[in-house]
C-alpha cells in the first residue's frame, strides 16, 4: 500500500480527484475507509473476537485441556455455561482458547497463501513468455496434486503436527489458485493502452508492477484473501471430520464443530456446534467486511468513492 | 493459436510423468503399505501378508516398483487394486466415476443458476439490504463445514419432512430409463446442494467484485456516456469481462471439487470416487491411487488449457507466443 | 424505482427456478415412492397366496423384507475362504455354512454335519454330513465339497492370491507338503462316500470342531477355476453367482449401496419366512435418524449402535436393543522390550536379541502406572458418564469373559488409585528431584515415557489425552504423540527399533478358543510389547498339550494360573471391554441372540405388522 503513499496521479488513467488535490491518495483511501460503516463494523467485531482469544485466560477460569469424565455431553449450566464435550471438557473454555488456535491458521494461511499467489501471479502475468509458461505448468502441478497425499505423507512422518506445519501444509498447496487468477488479471492489463504508455515513458518493471498492475487486481485479490481466510478455517475442521487435522486435546473451532458427526449432537446437543459455528461465521462476516471496505477505498476502479 | 494448443498437449507427457512421480515418491515415503493396516484379526497371523508383499513387489526398492508400475501403465493397463481383490482399477474406476461426475455437475449447475445472477444482481445494486442479505448469505455457506451442512439437510429434508433420501444413488435396480433418471436426479439434490454450498458463495463473491470492477472502467463509463443502455452495456460489455476469472476459476474447479466430494460423498455414502480415493490412500492402495491422481491430473491440465483457451477467445487482446 | 424493477425481478426468477427444480424433484419422490423398503409391489402380490395360507392368529407369518444397516461397504469379495472383513461376512453369515456351528454357551453344535466322531488320539475327526442339503443352484451338498474348501485353502497359490486364513489348514496332516507343491495328494481332508468326510491333524487336536467349523464352498462351481484366479471370478462376487447353502441367496446388489438376499426356497431347515432381507450401507452419523424413521430394521456387529446414542435409542420406543459383553478389548501396551535395527531389517523375531526398556522393564513401574489410570473413569457408570458412558466394564483378563476359561478372581485388579500409584514409585526411587512436577527416574534423568496411538476408534482416540492427564497427575511425565492411521501405526508398532513405550491398541478375540498364545506367545507378531516370560509361554503350551489338555477342566486351571501370571507380569494394561450394542425393530421376531451374533437361524425371522 506504501506505493499509493505519493503524490502521483493514479494509474488507472482517470484523474478523478481535481477537487481532493491537496490530499495524499493514502487519506483519502482513509478516509473513505473510515466512512464504510460496515467496515467499522467489522473492525469492530473482529477486534472482540481476537481480544476475547488473547484475553480467554481471564474470561474462564477452566482449562480448555482438562475432561472430567464424571461430566460429560452436559447440557449448559452455571457451571459450564456451554456444556461439556464427549470428553467432559468445557466447551466455553474450548470457544475461546478455540479461537487462538483458528485464528491462527486462518490469518496466516491466508498471508502465507496471498504472498506466495502474488509474487507467482505477478511474475507470470507480467512478464508472459516463458517465465508464464514454466510458473503455469508449476502450478498445473500442483493443483493435480492432491493435497490428501502430501498431508498424509507429512503427518504420517512426523511425530506431532503444529499449528505452523499445518499452515505450510495448507499454503503450499493452495497458492496456484490465487496466481492463476492474479495472472489472468495482468495478462489483460498488460495490453492496455496505459501500460504502454507507462513502458513509453521509461518506467521500470517494478514500478509498473506496483504503481499500475497490483492497485488494478486489488478486488480480486481482498476478495480471494477473505474467502480463503475462511476456506481455511473449515478446511482444519473438515481436516479434522476425517481425522487428520490438529489433534485433540488441543482445542479448534474446527474440531469442536466436527464434535457434531452424528445426529445426536445436531440434535440434542446444539450448544455444542452453535457457538463454534457463529464464531466461525462472525470472523469470516468481519474480515469480508473489512475486506470489502479496503477494497472500495483503495481499489482505484472502486464505483464507491 | 494451434500451435500453442499443440504445445501445451505436449508439455502434457513430461508433466503426468513429474506428476507421478511425486506422487508415488510421497505415497512411498509415508510408513505403511496396503496391508500393515489390515493385520489385528487374531485369527490371521502377521506372517500371511509377508508372502503377498513379495508377490506384490513391495519388498523391492522404490525405484523398481515405480517402473513396474509405470510399465504396466504404458502398457495401458493400470493394474489391480489391492484392498479389492481381484478388480482392476480399471472396473473400480469406472464403477465410481459417473456417480462423481453427476454430483459435480449437479452441483456446479446449482451453483451457477444460483451465484451468477445473484453476483450480477448485487453488484449493480451494491450496498442494498439483498446486497448484505446475500452476501452474508453467502459466507454462511463459506462458513459452514461440508459434513455438518451435510448432515443438517438430511435431518431436515430427509428425516424430518421426508422429500429425499438420504443416502446412496438410486433406490433400486429395477428402475429403468425415465424412472431410473428422475430417482437418480432425487438421489442428487442433497448431496448437490451440499457440495455446491460453499463454491455458490465463493463464485457469488467473486462474480459480484467482477462486474462491480468491470462497471467501473471506462469503457462502460464510455459506453454509457455514448447513451447505451444498462442493460445493454452490462451485457454486451460487462459480463464478458467479468467472465474471465470466472472461467479460470472453473478450470480450476475439478481438484477442490473432488476435496469437497470425499466429504459429502462420505456424509451421503455416495459411492464415488471421492470415497474410493481417500480409502485409497488411507489403505495404501497404490494402483488406485496413482490411477485417480494421474486421471485427475489430466482433467485439471486439460481444464487449465481450455480455461487459457477460452481467455483468448474471450478478450482477444492476449496473446500466446 | 422503476429501473430497480427488473432486477428485483430478475432476482426473483432465480429463486423461483431453483424453487422449481426442487419442488420437481419433490414431486418424483411422492409420485414414485421408489425407496427399497416401499418399491416392492411386485414382491408383496407375489407372496400374498402364501400369506392366505397362513393361520390367521398372531405367529410366525410369511412374507416380508426387513433392512439391515451397514457402515461402510464391503469391499465386494464374497468368498469365504477369500474374504477379510467384517462387511462381508454380514452377507456370507446369510447365505453361507459351515459343517458346526456355535450356539449360545459358545459349544459347537451340528450344522451341515449331523454328528461326528474322533478317534482315539485326537488326531482324526470323522464328520457325517447331513444328506438333502441343496446348494443354492439346486446341486447336492456332498463330502467333496468340504474336501474341495480346505483344499482350496492349503494350496500354493492360496496366499498368493490374498488367501488370509490358513490358520484353519495349517495343522492338518500333510499340509506343508501340499502347500509347497511337493505333492498334489491332499491327505488333511479326506471323503469316504458322499455323506463322511474325515479330517486328519498332524498332532492330536485340541479343538478340532474349531477347525472344522468353516463355511463350505461347492466344488462343482470352483473346479474349472485355478484357485490363483478365484478371487477374480465373477463366482466370487456376482450376486446370483455366488452360491452357499444358506437360508439366503445374494440376489441382487447395486454395488456399495445395497445387497439384496432372497429367500432360500430349499433351505434344508425349512423355507424362511421373510422374503428378502437388505443390507444398505449408510453414514453412521444418521443411523439413529434412520433407525427411529424406519428405514432400516436392524444394526449389529460391526459398529451397532455408539454407546452415547443407547439413551436416545431407547427412547425411540420401537426399537429393542441387545447389550452384551463384546469379545473384544482395548488396552495400553508397555514395550518391555525392544528389537535391535538388524532384527527389524531382517523381520527377525529373536527373542534373545531384545533389548530391554529401562523405562519400563520393572513389573511394578507398570503396576504403578496401572493404579494411576482411572479406568472405571473411562468406561463411566451411566450416560453422561466416561467415554462409554457406562456400557462396558473395565477387565483384567486377556481372555474375552464369555469364555469358559476366563477366570476374573484369578487376576489382579488395579484400582484406581493415585496416591498409591505414587507411593510405588516413591518406593522404586522414582521421585521428583527437579520440582518440576514430574518424577524423575532412580538415577535422576528425566522419565518420559511416549505415548503413541492409532487412529480409527473414535473412543480410543478420545482416552488418549485422558490417559496422559491421568498418569501426569501421578507425577509421570507422557508424551502424547501425533495419532498415526492404522496403516502407519502398526509398522511403527512392529518395527519398534525406536523410542516407543506406551501404545494404544485393540483387538477381537476369537469366540472358539480360548487360547491367547497367538497374542502373547514370545514369538507372536502380535505381542508387540515383546513380553518374555518363560513362565508365561511355559503355560500357554500345557494348556493345549495332549492328552491332559483333552479335559477342559484342566485346561480352565492352566489358563486361570496364566491369568494371574499376565496380570502381575502386566505386559498390558487392559482398558476396558466395550458392551456390544445391537439394535432392531420390533416389528421383527424370531430373532436369536447369541453371544457373537443375531444372525444365526434367521430363516426363522418374521415380521409383525
Amino acid at each position: 500500500m506504501q506505493t499509493l503513499n505519493e503524490q502521483d496521479i493514479n494509474a488507472d488513467g482517470h484523474v478523478n480527484g481535481s477537487m481532493r488535490k491537496h490530499r495524499s491518495p493514502f487519506q483519502l483511501s482513509l478516509r473513505r475507509f473510515l466512512k464504510n460503516k460496515l467496515a467499522i463494523v467489522g473492525m469492530i467485531v473482529f477486534f472482540i473476537i481476537v481480544a476475547s482469544a488473547v484475553f480467554a485466560p481471564l474470561l474462564t477460569e477452566h482449562d480448555p485441556k482438562a475432561h472430567n469424565l464424571l461430566k460429560v455431553e452436559q447440557k449448559p449450566s452455571s457451571e459450564h455455561i456451554l456444556g461439556t464435550d464427549s470428553s467432559g471438557r468445557d466447551n466455553f473454555a474450548r470457544l475461546l482458547y478455540g479461537a487462538r488456535v483458528s485464528l491462527t491458521i486462518g490469518i496466516s494461511t491466508m498471508v502465507f497463501t496471498v504472498f506466495l499467489g502474488l509474487v507467482f501471479g505477478t511474475l507470470s502475468g507480467y512478464y508472459g513468455g516463458k517465465v508464464d509458461s514454466i510458473i503455469m505448468r508449476i502450478t498445473d502441478l500442483f493443483l493435480a496434486l492432491p493435497f490428501l497425499v502430501l498431508a498424509l505423507t507429512i503427518i504420517a512422518l512426523l511425530k506431532k503436527v503444529t499449528v505452523g506445519l499445518f499452515v505450510v501444509i495448507i499454503a503450499v498447496t493452495s497458492w496456484p489458485t490465487l496466481s492463476r487468477i492474479i495472472r489472468g488479471t495482468f495478462l489483460s492489463l498488460r495490453e492496455q493502452e496505459f501500460v504502454l504508455g507507462a513502458r513509453v515513458i521509461g518506467a521500470s518493471d517494478f514500478r509498473i508492477i506496483f504503481r499500475h498492475f497490483l492497485p488494478n487486481a486489488i478486488g480480486p485479490i481482498i476478495v480471494n484473501a477473505t474467502l480463503l481466510m475462511a476456506a481455511m478455517i473449515i478446511v482444519e475442521s473438515g481436516l479434522s471430520f476425517i481425522g487428520m487435522g490438529i489433534p485433540q486435546p488441543t482445542p479448534t473451532w474446527g474440531n469442536m464443530i466436527s464434535e457434531a458427526q452424528g445426529l445426536r449432537i445436531l440434535r440434542y446437543h446444539p450448544e455444542a456446534w452453535i457457538p463454534p459455528g457463529l464464531a466461525i461465521l462472525l470472523t469470516v462476516l468481519s474480515i469480508n467486511f473489512i475486506g470489502d471496505g479496503l477494497r472500495d477505498a483503495f481499489d482505484p476502479k472502486s464505483d464507491r468513492r | 493459436m494451434y500451435q500453442y494448443i499443440i504445445r501445451r498437449f505436449l508439455i502434457f507427457i513430461p508433466m503426468l510423468i513429474a506428476l507421478s512421480i511425486i506422487v508415488f515418491g510421497l505415497a512411498k515415503a509415508a510408513p505403511g503399505d496396503p496391508f500393515s493396516g489390515k493385520i489385528l484379526d487374531p485369527e490371521v497371523g502377521m506372517e500371511v501378508y509377508e508372502k503377498q508383499r513379495a508377490e506384490l513387489g513391495l519388498d523391492k526398492p522404490v525405484p523398481v516398483q515405480y517402473v513396474r508400475w509405470a510399465s504396466k501403465i504404458a502398457q495401458g493397463s493400470f493394474g489391480e487394486s489391492i484392498t479389492y481383490k481381484g478388480r482392476s482399477v480399471e472396473s473400480l474406476i469406472k464403477e465410481r466415476f459417473l456417480n462423481t461426475v453427476y454430483l459435480g455437475l449437479f452441483a456446479l449447475f446449482i451453483t451457477l443458476i444460483v451465484a451468477l445472477p445473484i453476483g450480477i444482481y448485487s453488484a449493480r445494486r451494491p450496498y442494498s439490504l439483498i446486497d448484505y442479505g446475500t452476501t452474508t448469505f453467502g459466507f454462511f455457506g463459506l462458513a459452514v463445514p461440508n459434513f455438518f451442512f451435510g448432515l443438517v439437510v438430511i435431518y431436515l429434508f430427509s428425516i424430518k419432512l421426508g422429500w429425499f433420501p438420504a443416502q446412496g444413488t438410486i433406490s433400486s435396480t429395477k428402475l429403468t430409463g425415465i424412472a431410473e433418471f428422475k430417482d437418480r436426479i432425487h438421489h442428487l439434490v442433497l448431496p448437490g446442494l451440499t457440495l455446491g454450498l460453499a463454491s455458490t458463495a465463493s463464485y457469488m463473491r467473486y462474480m459480484r467484485s467482477e462486474v462491480m470492477d468491470v462497471l467501473g472502467s471506462d469503457f462502460i463509463r464510455t459506453a454509457k456516456a455514448k447513451g447505451m443502455s444498462a442493460n445493454n452495456v452490462l451485457y454486451k460489455h460487462t459480463l464478458r469481462n467479468a467472465m474471465i476469472p470466472i472461467i479460470t476459476l472453473l478450470g480450476m474447479e475439478l481438484g477442490p471439487l473432488l476435496g469437497g466430494a470425499i466429504i459429502t460423498e462420505q456424509v451421503f455414502n455416495f459411492p464415488g470416487i471421492g470415497t474410493l480415493f481417500i480409502g485409497s490412500v488411507i489403505n495404501r492402495d497404490y494402483p488406485v491411487v496413482m490411477a485417480i491422481t494421474l486421471l485427475l491430473g489430466v482433467a485439471i491440465l486439460v481444464g487449465n488449457l481450455l480455461a487459457d483457451i477460452f481467455y483468448s477467445v474471450v478478450d482477444p487482446r492476449i496473446r500466446y507466443d | 424505482m422503476l429501473k430497480q424493477l427488473p432486477h428485483r425481478f430478475a432476482l426473483l426468477l432465480v429463486v423461483l427456478m431453483v424453487g422449481i427444480v426442487l419442488a420437481a424433484c419433490n414431486n418424483d419422490g411422492d409420485a414414485e415412492p421408489a425407496d427399497a423398503t416401499e418399491a416392492k409391489p411386485e414382491d408383496v402380490t407375489k407372496t400374498e397366496p402364501a400369506e392366505e395360507d397362513a393361520t390367521e392368529e398372531a405367529g410366525p407369518k410369511k412374507g416380508g423384507t426387513i433392512v439391515g444397516a451397514m457402515y461402510s461397504a464391503p469391499t465386494g469379495m464374497f468368498n469365504p475362504i477369500f474374504y477379510e472383513e467384517a462387511y462381508e461376512s454380514n452377507i456370507l453369515d446369510f447365505t453361507h455354512e459351515g459343517l458346526v456351528t456355535q450356539n449360545e454357551k459358545l459349544e459347537f453344535v451340528a450344522s451341515l454335519a449331523e454328528k461326528w466322531e474322533t478317534n482315539e488320539d485326537q488326531t482324526e475327526i470323522t464328520f457325517f454330513l447331513r444328506e438333502g442339503v441343496k446348494w443354492h443352484d439346486g446341486e447336492d451338498f456332498t463330502a467333496e465339497d468340504v474336501v474341495y474348501t480346505y483344499q482350496a485353502m492349503s494350496d500354493p497359490d492360496y496366499e498368493m492370491a490374498g488367501g488370509v486364513r490358513v490358520n484353519y489348514v495349517a495343522p492338518l496332516l500333510g499340509y506343508e507338503a501340499y502347500q509347497s507343491g511337493e505333492t498334489d495328494e491332499f491327505a488333511g481332508v479326506v471323503a469316504d462316500g458322499d455323506y463322511k468326510v474325515t479330517f486328519k491333524f498332524t498332532e492330536p487336536n485340541v479343538s478340532p470342531l474349531y477347525y472344522a467349523s468353516f463355511p463350505i464352498i461347492p466344488k462343482h462351481v470352483f473346479k474349472d477355476i485355478a484357485v490363483k484366479d478365484i478371487t477374480e471370478a465373477a463366482e466370487s462376487k456376482e450376486p446370483g453367482k455366488v452360491i452357499g447353502t444358506g437360508p439366503f441367496k445374494f440376489a441382487d446388489m447395486i454395488e456399495r449401496e445395497q445387497y439384496i438376499l432372497e429367500r432360500n426356497e430349499d433351505y434344508w431347515q425349512g423355507a424362511p419366512l421373510l422374503d428378502s432381507v437388505v443390507w444398505k450401507v449408510i453414514a453412521q452419523s444418521v443411523m439413529i435418524g434412520l433407525l427411529e424413521k424406519g428405514e432400516i430394521d436392524f444394526v449389529a456387529s460391526p459398529g451397532g449402535i455408539a454407546p452415547a446414542d443407547h439413551d436416545i435409542v431407547a427412547d425411540f420406543g420401537n426399537i429393542n436393543i441387545i447389550e452384551q459383553a463384546d469379545f473384544g478389548y482395548q488396552l495400553m501396551g508397555f514395550k518391555l522390550n525392544h528389537r535391535t535395527t538388524a532384527d527389524v531389517d531382517s523381520g527377525a523375531v529373536t527373542p534373545e536379541n531384545w533389548i530391554p526398556n529401562k523405562k519400563l522393564s520393572d513389573p511394578k513401574v507398570r503396576q504403578a502406572i496401572a493404579h494411576a489410570v482411572n479406568r472405571q473413569g473411562l468406561v463411566g457408570t451411566g450416560h453422561g458418564e466416561g467415554l462409554l458412558h457406562g456400557r462396558g466394564q473395565p477387565i483384567n483378563s486377556p481372555i474375552a469373559q464369555q469364555m469358559w476359561a476366563y477366570d476374573e478372581s484369578a487376576a489382579t485388579n488395579y484400582e484406581y488409585d493415585v496416591d498409591k500409584a505414587g507411593k510405588l514409585l516413591d518406593e522404586l526411587g522414582y521421585k521428583d528431584v527437579t520440582g518440576d512436577g514430574f518424577r524423575e527416574d532412580p538415577e535422576g534423568k528425566e522419565w518420559i515415557l511416549n505415548l503413541d496411538y492409532p487412529t480409527g476408534n473414535e473412543l480410543r482416540e478420545r482416552s488418549a489425552p485422558i490417559i496422559q492427564s491421568d498418569l501426569e497427575k501421578a507425577g509421570i511425565k507422557v508424551n502424547l504423540r501425533q495419532p498415526a492411521e492404522m496403516s502407519v501405526y502398526v509398522p511403527g508398532l512392529t518395527n519398534d527399533n525406536t523410542d516407543w513405550d506406551l501404545y494404544l491398541i485393540g483387538w477381537s478375540l476369537s469366540s472358539t478358543d480360548p487360547d491367547p498364545s497367538g497374542l502373547w506367545a514370545t514369538r507372536a507378531g502380535y505381542n508387540f510389547s515383546r513380553w518374555n516370560n518363560p513362565k508365561s509361554e511355559e503355560l500357554m503350551q500345557k494348556a493345549v498339550k495332549a492328552p491332559e489338555a483333552f479335559d477342559q477342566d484342566y485346561r480352565k486351571q492352566v489358563y486361570a494360573e496364566w491369568q494371574k501370571l499376565y496380570s502381575e507380569d502386566l505386559p498390558a494394561l487392559l482398558l476396558y471391554a466395550q458392551n456390544s450394542l445391537w439394535a432392531y425393530n420390533d416389528r421383527i421376531q424370531g430373532i436369536k441372540i447369541l453371544p457373537s451374533t443375531m444372525y444365526q437361524d434367521s430363516h426363522e425371522w418374521w415380521i409383525e405388522e
